[in-house]
This record gives structure tokens, sequence and C-alpha cells, in this order.
């Protein structure tokens, strides 16, 4: 049954839609040092859609810009390309996250709530932390749980033998890959690198339940790690697998984490995650 | 009317109403209910306390359980219920795999319940607290019952 079951998820992955055009242009554009404004403009130029909901999330509190911008010009001065092309990603996978997610049981927009939960609680982690991270780090925070689009559907199927394995105190995502031959981590760093995304993006959503078997140790995977517990601990996005995650207490570590740190990020990320969802909410 | 109660939210409501809090994980579910005058209120809240961000709690009280669970029994008492016929009922207080003292944020949650409760000479009823599951409330204010969901089974608190 197995082997069967596995070529079946890897077909699904093979035609997961791909990465859309703008997003995949302004990609490669992000390993140029010498992009400006300018050729994001010329980019979008063809995408009002796009444009529009780049101009709203920019626009979002979370951004803290003193005034509203009008332009994608403007956007790329105020916030610097690679922060614009982040919220171009962002816009780009919108629509994929809008979706309930079967298996994991998660409502409508749910998945998006939780992929920006863990992206503001990242970015804020490492602001209390004082320490330097990459920009990349919201886009892998944001993607992390891109896998569950295609697995959902098999981890419903296999529900029961999953559970039955989980409640044994198995996580959730081991009890996944005892089942299925992998896991929503495998796959959404596969659909990523089908993306030709950044390596550093692909290991993080990689590794981010199992920081301890990658092997490399990286900010971005034990940003994230910590990110994505504490996000379904304040219940964004928590589903059919609730906590059934151990957090890697060499990551605690190796990042200096404290309660007051957690507690405050966790004070702070529901009402960017209430207001950048908001931004799609009339979509 | 059915009243959808979400993170660092609280809702009170009378005869006829329902209260649903879903995905409590680490957070604090408090529910308390005056049968004779049929009012009662349910507390989703995040944090233990509130002086790790005064400025959210005095935005938001019902994010942490030191500023919110006065303010759900204020609410309910300005509805009719009394201190003497209250019932109250805990769910929720979960925790991740392993033994990180860090990520224990709901027994913090819990902890702090206890002794604002202990203070105020009241006793919890029933409680369904602690484990990985995340938990759904639905509180019906016309008879008291509290249904708790959790992976697809559901029980009476």
């Amino acid at each position: 049954m197995r082997p069967k079951q596995i070529d079946r998820i890897m077909a699904e992955v093979k035609s997961f839609p791909g990465m859309p055009g703008a997003a995949a242009k302004l990609l490669t554009l992000s390993n140029n040092s010498d992009a400006d404004a300018s050729q994001v403009e010329e980019i979008l130029r063809y995408d009002p859609g796009l444009t529009a909901n780049i101009l709203r999330l920019t626009n979002s509190a979370y951004f803290g810009l003193p005034s509203k911008v009008g332009s994608v010009k403007q956007a790329v001065v105020l916030l610097g390309w690679k922060r614009v092309i982040q919220l171009v990603i962002f816009s780009c996978v919108n629509a994929l996250m809008d979706k309930s997610v079967a298996g994991y049981d998660l409502p409508p927009g749910e998945l998006r709530r939780h992929s920006i939960a863990v992206s503001v609680a990242a970015e804020d982690l490492v602001k209390e932390l004082k320490i330097m991270a990459p920009p990349e780090i919201f886009t892998a925070a944001l993607l992390h749980d891109l896998g569950k689009l295609v697995l959902g559907g098999f981890v419903k199927d296999e529900m029961e033998k999953i559970e039955s394995i989980a409640s044994q105190g198995v996580p959730f995502e081991a009890a996944e890959h005892m089942v299925l031959g992998t896991d929503h981590a495998e796959i959404g760093a596969q659909i990523l690198k089908n993306w030709s995304f950044p390596s550093e993006i692909v290991s993080a959503v990689r590794w981010h339940h199992a920081p301890d078997a990658a092997d490399e140790t990286n900010m971005l995977i034990d940003i994230v790690h910590v990110a994505n517990v504490l996000s379904l601990m304040i219940g964004i996005g928590v589903g059919r697998e609730g906590l059934q995650h151990e957090p890697s207490p060499l990551v605690t570590k190796r990042l200096g984490l404290n309660i007051t740190d957690l507690e405050k990020v966790a004070s702070r990320t529901l009402q960017w995650v209430n207001e950048m969802s908001d931004v799609f909410v009339n979509d | 009317m059915r009243y959808v109660v979400v993170v660092a939210d609280m809702k009170v409501g009378k005869n006829g109403d329902m209260l649903v809090t879903h995905a409590l994980g680490s957070c604090l579910g408090l529910m308390v209910y005056d049968p004779e005058a049929q009012v009662g209120g349910l507390l989703h809240a995040m944090l233990p306390l509130s002086r790790i961000n005064p400025e959210k709690a005095a935005a938001n009280p019902f994010m942490f359980v030191d500023t919110g669970v006065p303010e759900l029994f204020k609410k309910v008492y300005d509805l009719g219920g009394q201190k003497k016929r209250m019932i109250a009922k805990a769910a929720g207080c979960g925790r991740p795999l392993g033994n990180d003292e860090l990520f224990k944020i709901g027994e913090r949650n819990y902890t702090v319940l206890k002794k604002l409760l202990w203070k105020n000479n009241i006793l919890l009823d029933a409680e369904d607290v602690g484990g990985a599951a995340s938990r759904t409330v639905h509180f019906d204010l016309s008879t008291g019952q509290i249904i708790i969901s959790s992976n697809g089974v559901k029980r009476d608190l």
C-alpha cells in the first residue's frame, strides 16, 4: 500500500501550481544586488490586482509607515525592495492559503492566519532577542506549512492510523511520516525547491518541526521552529494536530530564549495577524 | 444568539444564547454560569500575567488571565449573576510535547487562574485542562451545559 500512496503524494506535488510569474521574476531579481525600484515596478505593471494587494499590505499597521503609500515605487523606497518582494510572494500564495485544509481541520483562512502569525512572531523574536537574521525569515515563516495543502487529503484518509501513533506521545509530523512515508515539512520543502526558492528558505521549511535533525544549524530554522510552536499555542491555526509537536531545547538554548521574551512576542502577535489578515478579507 | 469568542476575547449572555470558542491551545477557556439567573460568560485568555505588556492589557484585558478573569465575573454580575450561585469551569491550558519550561504557558495560565479563584473563595466545578490536543467549547446559556470537542470527540464538562 505504501509505495502506491507515496507515488500519489509525489504526483500531487508535481502537479501543484507553479510559482506565479511575477513572483518568480522578482525572486530572480532579489538575487541581483543591482536591482532597483523601477525594475520591480516594471514587473508588476501588468498585474493591477497584485499591485493593489501589495499596496494594501504595505499600508498595514505592521510596517508602521507614517503616511499612506500609493505606488510600488514609493513602497520600494520606504520598505526596501527585499520587503516588497516578500509582499509579492505573500500576495501570490495568498489564494492558495485561503482554502480550508482537510486532515488538519483548518477552516478557510486559518492556514493564512497561521502563516502570518509565524511570520510576524518570527520577526518579532529576532527583534526581542536582538539577534541578526536574514530578511528571508519572513518568507520562510510564511511558507513553512505549504506542504499541508498537498498532504491534507492523505492525512485525512489515514487519520485513524496517524492519531493512534500520535496518541502514544509521538509528534504529529513524525506520525505522518510513519504512516505516509513523508510529512508536510518535507512536502513543503519539495514544492519550494520546485519553485527554485533559495536553499535557506527550503531548509527552514524542511526542518521547522525537527531542527535537531537538520545537518546544519541556522537562525532561520531555529526562529521558524519557535515561532511556529508559539503560534499554535496561542491558538492561531491549531487544528487536528493540536500542540502535538516537541519544541527543541537545543534551539531555545542557542537562541538564549526566556519565558518573558516568548510571552512578550505572543502578546504582540495577535493584533498584527488580525490587521494583516483583514487586508485580504474583501477579496 | 450565538456568539463566537475569539482569542483574547470575552462574551457574556443569557438564556437562549450560545457562546462558542475554538482552538484553545495553551489559552485558558473559563466559563462561569449562574443557573438561577441563567446568565453566564466565556473568557478566552492567552497569557497569564498582564505585567508582560501593560499597554495591551489596558487596551484588551481579556488577553491576560489576571485582568480577564475579574472582568468576566464583573460582566456576569452586571447581568444579574450572583457570586454565591456561580459555577466556574475551565478548559484548555494545553502544552506541546517535551518538558521545556519555556513552553508551559498553559500551565502558568492555569496556576494564575487557581490563585485568583482561591483568593476569591471560588472553586472550579469542573475542568478539562492540559495535554496537547486543541479544544473547542460550546456553552449553552439556557441550561449551563458545556460541550468540549477535541479531535472529533465530544464530551460534557
